[in-house]
């Protein structure tokens, strides 16, 4: 259908050229629908590859996915909840998903899976039969993680204790509950493909590019949505009122009034490792969560790529108000 | 005629005099409300103040590690002054304020003795980085600094209003 390989990560842009490109789809999409087309892709299960990836790697890749967190219910079962069991209520605009059991159980988890359907998945958001995910599963942004890293994060998958429990299925409904929708959704907002680095910028700037973008899926809550649920580019990581669970998401653009422009370098790296900020004040909520189970676990030099990136960006001018204030 | 518009007179002064007492009633109670309105909003401010000063001694001790400023004896004054100031920190909310430019949650005032525990928490950690940093042992530095911010994060996720809900982003 589409090249599945692109040039360059999505960097928040107000180039025109972006806006034609996607009236271009919008109108590819209008047409297929008429015509009838833009269904599931029929593809093939999982050729069932051998795991060949690399655990320890790939417990590093998991920190960079900041613990996957969302596959642990923290906030309705607390510390004790199954982890990586799923179950967790995702609530967005659309309704109310529920995470899946990622743990290796061969019949409720992922141990069901493939190598190949794992990555699959993550690349295209395809399940193992071919159906869509939601893409309440931000597989948006994991499109952009090198093929090594998936092996690697599916190898450390299969090392944590399976737990047996069924997916508890999502509370939403039509249209936003048929997956066959998502196709068209998908044309429209997920270009899939790794990241591919930019010669013209160093080593530094390029790390911190693929994590941002790819496994640490910044943008996926940092970034409002447009009325189709897909990001708003033009206000790449400058914050959402509406992210997920409900909770505010600041701006992270190296804007100095209302985002991070007068964090440094060692700040980003202190609070990525801590969660403490610049003034003192500590984090609450799912940030809270990437960093103690995910970001912390980061190196240095990854955290401090993470910073030199996010100062690369062009600040913008956005200051997300709470969702309860505005009456919603 | 005469003692009819008497009374008259007489019941047009009670009803003034009554309607003049009912007028400064109810700047009384106006006033009053108003003093207590200035009055929260003092409350509010004071203890902004208190839990600033916390934040601002857990920003400097960040600020030496982070940086490798050379000034670890530094970090047990903050870390005395932040027991200290978590000394502060019932008296200052001792009266019950959550309206206005404020994120203290109601649980501070019902749950007052979970709330005493976690200060109480926030004192010890802090008295912990003080002696570790006092025998400038590095290797309890590290670790008593984060024990120190979860006791922060802890009553912040039971007793302080989200980010989403602060008066902050409103």
């Amino acid at each position: 259908m589409r090249s599945t390989s692109r040039p360059a990560p999505r960097a928040p842009t107000r180039d025109p050229r972006a806006r034609t490109s996607r009236g271009r789809r919008l109108a590819a999409l209008l047409v297929s629908a008429l015509l009838g087309g833009a269904g599931a892709s029929a593809v093939a299960p999982g050729a069932g590859h051998a795991a060949g990836g690399d655990v320890e790697r790939g417990r590093a890749v998991f920190a960079a996915a900041g613990g996957c967190t969302c596959h642990t219910d923290l906030p309705g079962e607390g510390e004790d909840a199954p982890w990586l069991a799923g179950g967790r209520a995702l609530s967005t605009p659309f309704g109310t998903f529920y995470s899946t059991n990622i743990t290796p159980d061969p019949d409720t988890g992922l141990g069901v899976q493939s190598e190949a359907d794992f990555v699959r998945a993550m690349r295209e958001g395809l399940a193992p039969d071919g159906s869509n995910y939601f893409p309440v599963f931000p597989y948006t942004s994991f499109t952009r993680m090198s093929t090594r890293d998936l092996r690697d994060l599916y190898a450390y998958l299969q090392t944590v204790p399976p737990v047996r429990r069924q997916n508890r299925p999502h509370d939403v409904g039509p249209p936003f509950s048929w997956r066959w929708a998502v196709s068209p959704w998908k044309w429209l907002h997920l270009e899939a493909g790794p990241y591919q680095p930019d010669p013209e910028r160093d080593e530094a700037w390029n790390r911190g590019a693929y994590l941002v973008n790819g496994p640490a899926h910044c943008g996926e809550c940092h970034t409002p949505r447009a009325l189709s649920g897909g990001l708003d580019e033009a206000l790449r990581f400058a914050g959402s009122a509406d992210g997920p669970e409900g909770e505010l998401a600041p701006n992270i653009t190296p804007h100095r009034a209302t985002g991070i422009g007068d964090w440094s370098v060692a700040d980003m790296r202190w609070y990525l490792e801590t969660g403490f900020k610049p003034d003192g004040d500590d984090t609450q909520g799912l940030m809270a969560e990437l960093i103690e189970h995910g970001f912390s676990q980061l190196s240095n030099a990854d955290r401090e790529a993470i910073a030199v990136y996010l100062h690369s960006l062009p600040p913008i001018d956005n200051q997300p108000r709470g969702a309860a204030a505005s009456g919603r | 005629m005469k003692s009819v518009s008497m009374k008259g007179f007489v019941m047009k002064w009670q009803r003034s005099v009554v309607g003049m007492l009912i007028v400064v009633a109810g700047l009384c109670v106006l006033g009053a409300g108003g003093a207590a309105a200035s009055d929260d909003e003092a409350w509010i401010k004071y203890r902004q103040k208190v839990m600033s000063s916390i934040g601002s001694d857990m920003g400097g001790i960040a600020d030496i590690l982070k940086n490798g400023l050379p000034l670890i004896p530094n970090i047990e004054h903050h870390a005395r002054s932040i027991a200290a100031n978590a000394l502060a920190i019932e008296p200052a909310f001792e009266h019950r304020v959550v309206a206005g430019a404020t994120d203290a949650k109601p649980e501070i005032w019902q749950k007052r003795e979970e709330w005493r525990a976690d200060i109480e928490k926030l004192r010890r950690a802090a008295d912990q980085l003080a002696a570790a940093a006092a025998g400038n042992d590095a290797a309890q530095i590290g670790p008593s600094v984060k024990a120190l911010g979860k006791t922060c994060g802890g009553c912040h996720e039971s007793f302080r209003k989200p980010k989403e809900e602060s008066y902050k982003n409103r």
